[in-house]
Order: C-alpha cells, then sequence, then structure tokens
C-alpha cells in the first residue's frame, strides 16, 4: 500500500487555471498540509449487493513525498489491530511495513505487489496512489456540470516512465476550489473505474472530498470511503511512526 | 460261471449305435469260448461289459455268481481284480517296469507284500518259459515274449477267469500259435474259464465252443468236443 | 494364417483350460513389468505435476535445501534487478485427520501474479475478506476437491494440532479445480506464509523463493545472477530441475523392478515352453498328416510361431490390464517412500501407463511368448511324418541335446564366476548373475532328472506301483516337466532371496536398534516419526530438561542435504553428548577419537550404508551445502547405523547452527535418571506443553516397535513373493499334469483294467505332483542359495548401503516344504479326478 494515494484521495482542494498543466499543478498545490489525522468508513458494496464494513484510524506526519503514516483497523473485530505503516521518500519508492497482531509479525511490502487489488476493495493500489503532475501529460477536453458545479473536464495518458493499468483517463476538476469531482478510467476493454468525489468541505482552508466512491465497471461492485474527524496541521509526534510503535500499541 | 441276461449296449453320440441288442449268453465253468465277427459285430464290446471295463445300457450281467449292475467303479474294479485276467491284443504292459514288476502289478494293487508279490511273478514267468527275461523291460523282448508277460500278468491272480481280446492279432502266426497253445496248456492245468475274441479261425476252432456275433446279436453258437 | 486358423484354434478350443493356465504365465509376467514400471512413472509424473501445478508461471525458484534459508534473502532477490516478482513458499504436508494435505504457505499479496488461484465465481470476494484472511492466521483456502471430499463450506472449521498448540482452521477461501488446485490430488491448502511459519515452527525462514524474471532479460542470465548474488549455499534453478533430481533415485526402484520382471517374465517364459513342448507331443500325429499332406518345415515351425504370438498378444494384453490394477497398489507404496526421502510431498492421482510402456510391454510378452515357442517350434518341424502316423511311443529328447546343455551349463557358470571376480565393474556384476541364472536355467532339466532317479527308489519303496509309475511318468518326459520345474525354482529362488535379505536386514536392525536407540523417551512434532514438516524450537528443549527425574536432554535436528546429486539425512546433534550414552559399532576410524574430534567440529562420521553408496573413505572430505557456503569437512569414522536407508551423517549441532543458521529440532532424545520415573516425565512434558504446541511423547519401547514394524514389511513381501511361487507350482503343475494324464492314459486304464481301484489312481498322480513340488523346490532352494548372493550384493553396493551378512533363510525354506507341496497336492486334485473319470475302454483302445 501506497501513501501517496492518501494525499491525493483525502486532502484534495486546488488552484486556477486555464492550462491543463496549471491547473494540475494547481490542484497539487492547494491539497498541502504538514500534517493530517482522520478516522475513516469503507463500505464495499459487491454485484449481489453483498456489505462489508471496516474503519480505522489514519494520521500522517511530513509534507508531501517525504511523510509517514500509519493507518490502523479499528473494526471489524477480525482485522482489529492490523496496521500499516509508510514511509515516504522524495528520491525512491516508499517503504511499507504491515503489522498483525494475531501473529505478532511485521511483513515488508515488496515493491513488485503494488498494482494488485487492495484488501477486496474496488479500489487498485493505483487508484490510491499521488498522481504526480509530472507523471501524466495533460490534455484539455472541455467544460461540463458535475453536481451542479462548472467542471474542467481534463484527459490525462501516462508519460512513458510511469507504468499504468490505464491507457487514459478523464478528470472533472471543480473550477472554483480546484477540487476532483470525478475519474473515469479505460483501458484496452474500456471504461474500468469510475471514482466520484462528493461531500465536499472547506477543513481548514483545504477543500476536502468526505466521501469518495469506486464504481468497478467491470465487477458491478462499489466501494465507499467517509472520513471522519478528519484534520489538518495537528501537532504528532516522529517516534509514533516505527515499526516499534505499532508493536509497543497492538 | 458267465451269465449275460437280456444284455444291450448303446453308444449314445449324434446318432445312436446299439452295439449289442439284448443279449443272452451262459457260460459255464471250465469253458473255452472262443467269440468270432465282423468288426463292429460287438465281440470286444461284449468282452468289455463282460470284464467289467464298462457297463451295459440294459440287461443283467453276472460273473461267478456277482451280479455286476449296480456295483460301483470300485467294486466293479474288485470283481475284477478278483476273478478276471486280461489279455490284450497289444499287450498293454507298461514300458518302465521289468516283466517281473509287470507281472506283479495286480498283486501290488491288491496289496501283497513285495516278497511275496516277486516271489509269485518269478513262478508265473518261469511257467511261461521267460525265465531269463525277469528284468527286461518290455521293450526289450520279442512281441511273443512280450505277450507271454501279459498272460503271465493276468494268472499273477489266479483268476477263475481269463479274458483275451485278439490275444494272437499283433503276432506272426508262429508265435500265435505257441501263444494259443500256452493259453490252452493254462485252460488246462488250472481250469480256468477262458472267453478269446478273435477274428484267427485257427485260434476260434481250437475253442470247445464258438460264439457268432453279428450286429449285436448272437447269430451261432456252436459246441465241439475236439480240444486243440 | 489360415493354418493358425484351421489347426491351432480348433486345438485351443478342445484345451481351453490348459491355454488359459499359459495365458497366465505371460499375464503374470507382463503385470509385474506393467504394474512395477507404471507405478514408478505415475509416481514420477504425479511429482511432477505437483511442482509445475504448484510452480504456476515460476520461472526460477531458489532454495538452500530441506532447512530452508533466513528470510533475508528474499529481500536480497527481490533488489536483483532482473527480477519482476520474487515470492516466498513455505511447502509442508500436514494431517489435518482428513488424509495428508499439502499445505502452501505463500504471501497473498504478491502471490496471485504467479499463482492463479481460480477462486470460485471467478471472484476475489470468495476469500470472504482479504484482509481478515490476513488478519487472522487460521485462514486456509482449500480446493473444491477437498472441500467437496470432506463437506467442507466458507467459514467451517478444521481442526489440526500445530506448534503452537490446537488450532480451527477456518476455510476462508475455495479455489475452483484445476491448475493449482489440481496440484496433489486437489488434496491442497493455502495459507499466509508469515502464519505458516508460526504453526509450524520455522521461524524467520522460507523453503523457497518463486520468480518471475522482468521482461526482457533471459532466464539462463537471471539464473546465473541470481546465483553469483546469492553464493553456492542457494540453488537455483527451474521448476522442472527439480524433478530431475528426483528421479535419480526413483531410478533405483526401477532397477528393483526390472530386476522382479525380468524374473516373473522367466517365470512365465517356462510356462508357456511347457505348454508348447506338450502341444506339440500332444499333436504329434496331427502334425504328421499336415507333413504327409505336404506341409514344410518351415511352415510347421511358423504355424507354431504364429500360435505362440497370439498366445503373447492376448496374454499382453491381459497382462497389461492386471498390471495397471497392480500398479495402484505399488505406486501408493512407492509414493510415500520417494515423499518421505525428498519431502515433496505427492499424491498419486492418476495411475496410468505411458504409451511406449505399453507398448514395450505387449512387445516384451509377445517376445516372451516366441522365445518359448522356439524350441517346441523346431521340434514340431522335425516330427518325422511317418513315425507320428504310427501309435507307439514318444520321441524323447536326445542325449546329444542334453549333453549341449550340460555344457552350455557349465560354460555359463565358469563366466559367471568369471564375472563375479571382477564385481567392482557393475555391468559385468550384473551380466555375472544373468549368466549364473541362465546357467541355472540350462542345468535345470538335468538336475530335475538327478532329483526324480534319486526320488524313484523311495517313491518305489513307499508305493510300488504308484510311486514307481508316478516316477517314471517324470523321468521319462522331461519336457513335459522340466518347464514347470524350472519355472517353480525361480520363481522359489526368488522367495529364498528376498526371504535372506529380509532375515539379514531385520537382525541387523535389531542389533543396531539395541545400540542406537538407548534414550528412554522421544519427544517430536509428529505421530509418523520420518515427517519433518513441524520444528520445535530449542526453548521446548531447555523446559524439558528443568524437569526433575531427567538425566539428559539431547535435540536432534535431522535434514535432508543432498551430496553428490543424492538427498541424504544430516543428523546434527550434541556429539560430545551422545557419545556419553552411545558408540555405534564403528566401521573405520578410531572409535574413541572420532567422537571427540567430531564433537570439537572437526569433521563428520557417516553411516557405512552412506560410505558404500555414495562412494566415500575415511579422511575423505564431504562437501556439504550450507546456505552460507559449501562445509567441506573430513569423514572422522564409519559407522553402522541404520538411522537412514539414503545415509546419514552425523554433524555437531553447534557447527550446523552456524552454517544453516537454524536452531529448529526435530526430536529431543530424553534420558532418565531411572527408568521408573518415565510415565511422570511423560505427564509432567504434556503438562507443560500438551495444550501449547504440538507435542509427541514416544517411550523407547514404542519407538522401537515402530520401526520394527517397518521392517516387517519387507518380510511382507516376502510372503507375497511366496503367493507368487505357491501360483506358479500351481499353474504349471496343473498343466503338466493334465497332459500326464492325457499322455499316461493307456497306463492308467490298463491299471485299472487289472485291479487298480481309483484311490490308486489318484495316488500315482498325486504323487507325480508332489515330486515335481519337491523336485522345483530342491532347485528353487539350491539357486535361491545363488540368488541371495546377488541379491545380497545388489543391496550393498547400489540399492541400500546394507551390509549384510549371508544368512540362509532356512525358516523360510522350511515354510515352503509344506507350503509347496500342499499347493502341488492342490494342483493334482481336479487332474486325478479326471483321470478316474475317463472310459476304461476307451483309454484303453486308444493311444
Amino acid at each position: 500500500m501506497n501513501s501517496k494515494w492518501l494525499i491525493a484521495l483525502l486532502t484534495s482542494a486546488y488552484a486556477l487555471a486555464q492550462d491543463p498543466r496549471q491547473i494540475m499543478e494547481e490542484v497539487q498545490k492547494r491539497a498541502q498540509s504538514k500534517s493530517q489525522q482522520y478516522e475513516g468508513t469503507l463500505e464495499v458494496v459487491d454485484a449481489k449487493s453483498k456489505v462489508s464494513t471496516k474503519r480505522w484510524e489514519y494520521s500522517r506526519l511530513g509534507a508531501f513525498g517525504n511523510s509517514k503514516s500509519v493507518l490502523r483497523f479499528t473494526a471489524p473485530a477480525e482485522v482489529k489491530g492490523v496496521a500499516l505503516l509508510v514511509h515516504n521518500h522524495p528520491d525512491r519508492s516508499s517503504d511499507q511495513w504491515m503489522w498483525r497482531p494475531a501473529i505478532e509479525r511485521d511483513q515488508r511490502i515488496a515493491l513488485q505487489d503494488r498494482s494488485t487489488r487492495f484488501f477486496g476493495t474496488d479500489f487498485s493500489y493505483e487508484d490510491l496512489e499521488e498522481r504526480d503532475v509530472n507523471q501524466f501529460d495533460f490534455k484539455l477536453l472541455g467544460e461540463e456540470t458535475i453536481d451542479g458545479k462548472p467542471c474542467w473536464k481534463l484527459e490525462s495518458r501516462p508519460r512513458e516512465k510511469k507504468v499504468s493499468q490505464y491507457t487514459y483517463s478523464h478528470l472533472w476538476i471543480r473550477k472554483d476550489n480546484y477540487v476532483y469531482t470525478q475519474i473515469e478510467a479505460f483501458n484496452k476493454a474500456g471504461l474500468a473505474r469510475r471514482i466520484k468525489y462528493t461531500d465536499i468541505q472547506n477543513i481548514q482552508n483545504i477543500w476536502t472530498a468526505r466521501t469518495i466512491e469506486v464504481f468497478d465497471a467491470t465487477k458491478k461492485s462499489r466501494t465507499t470511503l467517509k472520513f471522519e474527524k478528519l484534520q489538518y496541521n495537528v501537532p504528532l509526534d516522529d517516534s509514533g511512526f516505527t515499526l516499534q510503535a505499532l508493536r509497543r500499541s497492538s | 460261471m458267465i451269465q449275460l441276461e437280456k444284455v444291450s449296449k448303446r453308444f449314445e453320440g449324434k446318432r445312436v449305435v446299439t452295439a449289442l441288442d439284448s443279449v443272452d449268453l451262459s457260460i459255464t465253468k471250465g469253458e473255452m469260448v472262443s467269440l468270432v465277427g465282423a468288426s463292429g459285430s460287438g465281440k470286444s464290446t461284449m468282452l468289455n461289459l463282460i470284464g467289467g471295463l464298462d457297463t451295459p445300457s440294459s440287461g443283467q450281467i453276472t460273473i461267478d455268481g456277482e451280479r455286476l449292475s449296480g456295483l460301483a467303479d470300485d467294486d466293479l474294479t474288485r470283481v475284477r481284480r478278483d476273478k478276471i485276467g486280461f489279455i490284450f491284443q497289444f499287450f498293454n504292459l507298461l514300458p518302465t517296469l521289468t516283466c517281473v514288476e509287470n507281472v506283479s502289478l495286480p498283486l501290488h494293487l491288491r496289496g501283497w507284500s513285495r516278497k511275496k508279490a516277486e516271489a509269485r511273478s518269478r513262478e508265473l514267468l518261469d511257467l511261461v518259459k521267460l525265465g531269463h527275461r525277469m528284468e527286461h523291460q518290455p521293450d526289450e523282448l520279442s512281441g511273443g515274449e512280450r505277450q507271454r508277460v501279459a498272460i503271465a500278468r493276468a494268472l499273477s491272480i489266479n483268476p477263475p477267469i481269463l479274458l483275451g481280446d485278439e490275444p494272437t492279432g499283433n503276432l506272426d502266426s508262429t508265435t500265435g500259435a505257441e501263444i494259443l497253445s500256452l493259453i490252452h496248456d493254462v485252460h488246462r492245468t488250472m481250469g480256468s474259464t477262458i472267453l478269446i475274441v478273435t477274428h484267427d479261425r485257427g485260434v476260434a476252432e481250437s475253442c470247445q465252443r464258438t460264439i457268432r456275433l453279428k450286429d449285436g446279436k448272437i447269430i451261432g453258437d456252436e459246441r465241439r468236443s475236439t480240444a486243440a | 494364417m489360415t493354418l493358425l486358423r484351421l489347426i491351432s484354434f480348433q486345438y485351443v478350443r478342445k484345451h481351453k483350460l490348459r491355454w488359459l493356465l499359459t495365458l497366465a504365465g505371460i499375464v503374470l509376467g507382463v503385470a509385474v513389468f506393467v504394474g512395477m514400471h507404471t507405478a514408478n512413472q505415475s509416481v514420477l509424473r504425479a511429482f511432477h505435476q505437483t511442482i509445475d501445478r504448484i510452480a504456476g508461471t515460476t520461472q526460477l525458484q531458489v532454495s538452500a535445501g530441506e532447512a530452508g534459508f533466513p528470510e533475508e534473502a528474499l529481500e536480497t532477490v527481490q533488489n536483483s534487478p532482473d527480477i519482476r516478482v520474487a515470492v516466498p513458499v513455505i511447502e509442508a504436508s500436514v494431517n489435518p485427520g482428513r488424509g495428508n494435505l499439502l499445505l502452501l504457505g505463500v504471501d497473498m499479496t504478491g502471490d496471485r501474479s504467479l499463482r492463479d488461484y481460480d477462486l470460485e465465481n471467478n471472484n476475489d470476494d470468495a476469500i470472504d475478506d482479504p484482509l481478515v484472511f490476513l488478519a487472522q492466521p487460521d485462514s486456509l483456502l482449500v480446493t473444491r476437491i477437498f472441500a467437496n471430499a470432506y463437506g467442507l463450506k466458507i467459514g467451517d472449521k478444521l481442526p489440526m494440532a500445530t506448534m503452537a498448540g490446537p488450532r480451527d482452521f477456518v476455510v476462508r477461501g475455495i479455489m475452483q479445480s484445476g491448475g493449482l488446485a489440481s496440484a496433489f490430488g486437489g488434496n491442497l491448502a493455502v495459507m499466509d506464509i508469515y502464519a505458516a511459519q508460526k504453526l509450524l515452527g520455522r521461524g524467520r525462514r522460507f523453503d523457497r523463493i518463486d520468480i518471475a524474471v522482468r521482461e526482457g532479460v533471459r532466464v539462463e542470465d537471471a539464473q546465473a545472477n541470481l546465483q553469483k548474488l546469492l553464493g553456492t549455499g542457494y540453488l537455483v534453478e527451474s521448476p522442472g530441475a527439480r524433478g530431475q533430481q528426483f528421479e535419480s533415485t526413483a531410478q533405483i526402484y526401477s532397477l528393483v523392478s526390472s530386476i522382479t520382471s525380468m524374473f516373473a517374465l522367466f517365470v512365465g517364459m517356462f510356462l508357456i515352453y511347457n505348454t508348447f513342448e506338450i502341444a506339440v507331443s500332444q499333436r504329434r500325429s496331427e502334425i504328421g498328416i499336415l507333413r504327409a499332406l505336404g506341409a514344410t518345415r518351415s511352415q510347421i515351425r511358423t504355424l507354431f510361431l504364429g500360435e505362440s504370438v497370439v498366445a503373447g498378444l492376448v496374454g499382453s494384453v491381459l497382462g497389461i490390464a492386471f498390471g495397471l490394477l497392480l500398479a495402484r497398489g505399488i505406486a501408493a507404496y512407492v509414493g510415500t517412500m520417494l515423499s518421505e526421502v525428498y519431502g515433496v510431498a505427492q499424491n498419486v492421482e492418476d495411475v496410468a501407463a505411458e504409451p511406449w510402456l505399453l507398448a514395450a510391454a505387449l512387445f516384451v510378452g509377445t517376445l516372451t511368448s516366441v522365445l518359448a515357442a522356439l524350441i517346441p517350434a523346431r521340434d514340431a518341424s522335425r516330427v518325422d511324418p511317418v513315425k507320428a502316423l504310427q501309435k507307439g511311443k514318444l520321441q524323447l529328447i536326445g542325449q546329444g541335446e542334453n549333453m549341449r546343455r550340460r555344457i552350455g551349463a557349465i560354460v555359463l557358470f565358469a563366466l559367471a564366476l568369471g564375472c563375479m571376480s571382477m564385481s567392482y565393474i557393475r555391468p559385468l556384476f550384473y551380466l555375472g548373475y544373468l549368466l549364473a541364472i541362465m546357467a541355472a536355467v540350462l542345468f535345470a532339466p538335468t538336475a530335475c532328472n538327478w532329483v526324480t532317479r534319486t526320488l524313484r527308489p523311495l517313491m518305489k519303496w513307499l508305493r510300488p506301483v504308484e510311486g514307481a509309475l508316478a516316477a517314471d511318468s517324470l523321468i521319462e518326459s522331461p519336457r513335459r516337466t522340466s518347464g514347470t520345474v524350472t519355472a517353480l525354482m525361480l520363481s522359489l529362488a526368488l522367495v529364498i532371496a528376498l526371504g535372506g535379505v529380509a532375515r539379514s536386514s531385520y537382525k541387523s536392525i535389531q542389533d543396531w536398534l539395541v545400540i542406537a536407540l538407548s534414550p528412554d523417551l522421544f519427544v517430536t512434532t509428529n505421530e509418523s516419526l520420518t515427517s519433518r514438516s513441524f520444528v520445535f524450537p530449542p526453548e521446548i528443549g531447555d523446559g524439558i530438561a528443568t524437569i526433575p527425574g531427567i538425566d539428559l536432554v539431547q535435540m536432534v535436528r535431522t535434514v535432508r542435504i543432498n551430496v553428490r546429486n543424492t538427498p541424504v539425512m544430516l543428523v546434527c546433534t550434541d556429539i560430545a553428548s551422545v557419545a556419553r550414552k552411545i558408540h555405534l559399532p564403528p566401521r573405520e576410524g578410531d572409535p574413541d577419537t572420532m567422537y571427540q574430534e567430531a564433537a570439537k567440529g572437526k569433521g563428520v562420521i557417516v553411516s557405512d550404508n552412506f560410505a558404500l553408496l555414495r562412494k566415500y573413505k575415511l579422511g575423505d572430505i564431504i562437501e556439504l551445502p550450507a546456505p552460507d557456503g559449501p562445509l567441506r569437512m573430513p569423514i572422522l569414522g564409519i559407522v553402522i547405523d541404520y538411522s537412514d536407508q539414503q545415509g546419514s551423517i552425523l554433524l555437531d549441532r553447534e557447527l550446523y547452527i552456524k552454517h544453516w543458521k537454524d536452531t529448529t529440532v526435530n526430536v529431543f532424545r530424553v534420558y532418565l535418571q531411572n527408568p521408573t520415573f518415565e510415565p511422570s516425565v511423560r505427564a509432567k512434558i504434556q503438562e507443560m506443553y500438551g495444550g501449547r504446541t504440538r507435542l509427541f511423547v514416544f517411550t523407547n519401547q514404542d519407538l522401537r516397535a515402530y520401526i520394527l514394524k517397518l521392517t516387517d514389511q519387507w518380510f511382507g513381501l516376502t510372503y507375497v513373493q511366496i503367493a507368487v511361487a505357491v501360483l506358479v507350482a500351481i499353474l504349471g503343475i496343473v498343466n503338466t499334469l493334465t497332459v500326464s494324464i492325457s499322455d499316461r492314459k493307456r497306463e492308467l486304464g490298463v491299471l485299472q483294467a487289472v485291479g487298480g481301484l481309483r484311490n490308486q489312481i489318484r495316488g500315482t498322480i498325486w504323487m507325480e505332483a508332489l515330486a515335481i513340488g519337491f523336485t522345483g523346490l530342491v532347485l528353487g532352494l539350491v539357486v535361491g542359495a545363488i540368488q541371495l548372493y546377488y541379491t545380497l550384493e545388489i543391496s550393498r553396493t547400489d540399492v541400500a548401503g546394507l551390509r549384510l551378512d549371508y544368512q540362509y533363510p532356512i525358516n523360510i525354506a522350511a515354510v515352503l516344504l509344506p507350503v509347496i507341496l500342499g499347493a502341488a497336492w492342490i494342483s493334482a486334485l481336479g487332474p486325478a479326478e479326471s483321470a478316474v473319470r475317463g472310459s476304461l475302454v476307451e483309454a484303453l483302445e486308444y493311444e
């Protein structure tokens, strides 16, 4: 699991510009913060309308690209205590560890595994990654209104170096506050996923979507992510973001 | 001594062949009888029935007062063993045994002791003038000598009845004559009842009585007083 | 072909029973051949399949012997630029009370790029919740086959004793059949690898790393680079290469199978020879008529050879069918044995022969039949039409032929002796073995004649008429009897050899047990002492040592390692401590210093069978493949030790821990201060650890009984052989007697005409049968002595490395006497009845 996805997903507030690249840079700039904390609820509804719910606590320390974060599941009981520790590095890929209290084991997550699906949700690891402006080429396709808000519609295509399961994506960015409202990701077979950002609020001057919904077009299953008790720039101690800390707190 | 009442023998194959057709015959003790007829007239069948080698399809055979019909296989064998000596056309000696052993065969089968059986055999071989051939095997003997061994074997148990199936049939005429005279000697000295199946007119006529068979029926029964 | 249909078919139809019996000879040989080889093949195929199916799209595998290697190696591999995916694997064969289950520990996050788990509904959600699967160490993914077999659904529990105590495993996913799910016959379960480490007591170690290389990188290059990166302690190879190693061990069993099936075919050959000899003699007049009508010699020969081809084909087909049935049983046996040796679980799911084997069986069966018919066919072609049409004596074997055979036998035997003196050249040794058997076969008719001639006075004395005639029947018709006697001789020789090996090894193992198994208690992780899937942490041993009444606890770690490409057992323990209690009988080396030096880690002590099989001498340097590079150790001593069939190497535990970085233990050997403490100590161990870990306590007696039970299986094999010998005896004797009574029809008729009772007629047939049985027995016991010599040699040098004393199995011979005579008598019952039943008139009139 990658921490960048958290930044991209959970801290969205974006600036204004007409050039597609400038728009995206502004989006990224407006989402910046020193630290963050929230409690998340994840709801997966599969094609047979079976619902499964999980909850976790999340905290991040450090600025974009050089942060450390801990995600710890709190519910349901079977998964309680399972945690993910991420150390981001500006110059190389992040280090990730999973902690499992039942076998008292930490486990490194290898780089090779980050393109797979994330624990039975409709997110792939890639969907959860930060979409760094420098890894894509953008094209402005026009303007559309989503949920009553005027948006820019852009197309993004991964640059050669970026390995992606998608051939291209359509992005909808709100004109008023530079926040994502929708992403449609396509692969060779057509539409793969649609991600909707709703319940967008201004929290501590950062426009943030409080609800994200992913729809898997092939599996017809839907995952909803809700953020509660969301706070930016809370004081956190560096010692809470180590393997030892994971072990202690379980 | 030998009594046949309405004896018939049928062979059931793809078609039924009647070898003997309701034959009545009586042979008294000490008689020497020849049985003649063409091939297939039923003479061998009659001899086999009398010898207990075969059982009649119907009718009654009595040998020395003992009725054969209804006897179990082993009981039939016992009658044969105690009362009948066989002389065959092809001698039927066992090739791996010596003359003495061949002659003592019936005695051993009756459970005689080794010593007694051997003594008796030697005695009999002397009698048939084969004292010098005691330890020889049959294939070292001439045809006549073999038939003498066979006669010695037939006599070994001292049977009241001797049955001969073409005893001279496989021998040249001189040897045949020798064997015939030996049989007459036996008849004379031991008083056995003798029945001989033969093709040979001379052999037949040397007997006191000749029975003629045709198609399973007796067509002639001729007695003569002369003995050869 | 027309002749065949017109003449032969009629004859066969008239003698159905005899031809069936003859076919039985081929059926037997071909069945053994097909059975043993099919079993071997199936086991190998199952092994390859399991490897392939588990490997998925894996291109390379990293391993370091059975003890595995520390986790750190994974990161080293993953960081190599050649590698796209590298995932760790632990494989273990466990028994959750539902048969053997192959447990595959994998890292579920990354593993799917190599293996397709084919979850049902084609839906990842079949693992009810992947996060739960990981969070709960009791999570298990099973196959549809396994789930159906035991009625399991998602959420059901499967209890299993683990090193972390008894656990209820929960089925959290079901894999669809096919691919991975069909590996190991579908008896497969997947769990998280880190949970597996914990539950199997493996510590932070993996068994294997499965690898896919990056696109554009050649597999060979990646292999070479990885090997350089990891060092020689690790093995980097393709999944297929693992199977090749296994094949080399399987070859040994293949050798044994080949010898056995060769014997079976040989025996079959003589049964066939016998029948054809008989057929020729019975059909002499028919042959005479054919010849008189203008058939040439070669036409007559072709007729008989044609019959033998048909008989061979029919018999082979039946034999193949029986062999395939037989293969199931053998496959299970070989499979268990090989998986024990290799520690690679496998399950022989479909026992099927490869087409070439079936073709070979058909060919070999038919060839055997044709070879067996060669001499009879030649005899048939030499029948003189004039003599054949006359009634009279049978033609006997010419003296010249007998003489030629005898000379041949002597020459072959001399050659065999020559080969024996050069038996260090293995092909010559095996050639000598073959020559010795051939010599015995050539000499058999002569020996048969001698024995029956010797028997005649005895038989005549017993029963003047019946006995003498029975003996004469044998003496006069050597062709009728010698085939049967030879077949019986060969089959009994095999019994004697096997019995002798069993007897000697049983005794040797018993002696060894008394010395080697001196501890009072053995604490293991498994009921089956040979399974090494679960291991103890050393702390348990320390804990046990604190129990009052215990004198000494020895920690033993046994792992299979590859030495000179074959798997041998590395036994690691505190040698100083062992030496205080046990001195295994030394074969070479100074018994006092070898233990002292080995305890100091200056070398190893190896078992005699290891030294013999792998050709090592005292003072030689062995290269032990340790994960941190090869460990070179001199051989300080060679001792007699039967711990392992492949050979064992005794290494000091400290050295093992240092180089393998593995502190785990398979067995704690516990000595008590006083034997009477046993129940209390046992109870205490159970109390301390019973609920916390997986643990079994065996007493010295338990273990001894267990090992002797394994050894007893050898005896089981001997009994099977005896059964086969009895079958051969019955087949052969019935066949011979059937012909004998038809040949002796006239003789038996005369016997009855002059007053022989039924029982007397039966008596002579019985005596003939007993004489055949006895003759075969005498010859078999003699040839068995030779066969035993060769079997011991083969087992010593090529199969097991067991140096066994030559001990003739008198007890087996004593059992065989009544058994074979009994079988002979039983075979005579039927023919004897038919002898007394026939028409007397016919018997006396006809030839």
